[in-house]
């Protein structure tokens, strides 16, 4: 079962850091991939940009989409990267977003979509990352 | 250069759907998928189960992580999907999120942060991007 974990808190606060803080934070970060992938658990993951990089395009489809610079929620807390991950079942999920190597905040762990309910062998048939080979 | 698109919508309406509307919208959804993976862009994306599934952990650097049942934020408007793209910059990761067959929502495009610019090598997710 795949869960989706959202890793949500304050931007910034890494401005003044020195190249060795910024190097020990980073392994902290690299142990979790590497135990991730070794477990068998890990799909995707990737660290976002700050949100003032991003943009949001609103509307739905026979709409024109209106385009506008930022995240869609100005709020103080943002999502700032994501795991996809496959485990056993939810407490599996808590277990590894115990883990996740943030300094403060949230995640948000959410289990995606069954698609063998639908009827699909592999979730790429319903237009989704395909199944771990 | 990788982009993020977070998928944002009010949440159900589909309960009533009838499997004949509901193959219509996956038809969509299914088409859209296929010509990204065919343009070589598509290395992940999934649509995530209602909020009301989802479990949150807040985290504080020194203290016992705390679990609580629902989404992060209640709001009406939640985090529904998402794509995970390889696109040439923000122009056609906009162009692919005017795309997203939505009934009616909202897409967050952010770029993912590269970390070879601080001198680390690309991290190998390994079997996603050799199924992809």
């Amino acid at each position: 079962m795949r869960f989706m974990l959202i890793l949500i808190g304050p931007e910034g606060g890494w401005e003044d850091i020195t190249p060795e803080q910024m190097a020990e934070e980073m392994k902290n970060w690299e142990r979790f991939g590497k135990e991730s992938v070794e477990a068998g658990a890990f799909i995707a993951g990737d660290g976002l940009q700050p949100t003032g990089e991003g943009k949001t395009v609103r509307g739905g489809r026979d709409e024109e989409r209106v385009i506008t610079d930022g995240p869609f929620a100005e709020s103080k807390e943002q999502v700032g990267g994501f795991y996809l991950l496959e485990c056993q079942g939810m407490d599996e999920a808590l277990e590894w977003a115990k883990r996740v190597p943030i300094r403060g905040g949230a995640i948000e762990v959410r289990p995606v979509m069954d698609y063998a309910e639908y009827g699909y062998e592999d979730p790429a048939e319903a237009g989704a990352t395909p199944a771990k080979s | 250069m990788k982009y993020v698109l977070a998928l944002i919508s009010e949440e159900g309406g589909m309960e009533d759907a009838s499997p004949e509307e509901m193959k219509a919208v996956m038809d969509r959804w299914d088409s859209y998928t296929r010509k990204a993976v065919e343009n070589g862009a598509f290395i992940a994306g999934d649509a995530l189960q209602p909020s009301a599934t989802a479990s949150t952990v807040k985290i504080k650097e020194g203290e016992e992580p705390v679990v609580s049942d629902g989404p992060f934020a209640e709001s009406k408007e939640q985090l529904g999907g998402f794509y995970l793209f390889e696109c040439k910059d923000m122009g056609e990761a906009i162009e692919y999120a005017k795309g997203i067959p939505f009934h009616d929502g909202t897409v967050e495009v952010r770029p993912v942060m590269d970390f070879t610019d601080l001198g680390y090598e690309d991290f190998d997710p390994g079997p996603v991007k050799a199924a992809a």
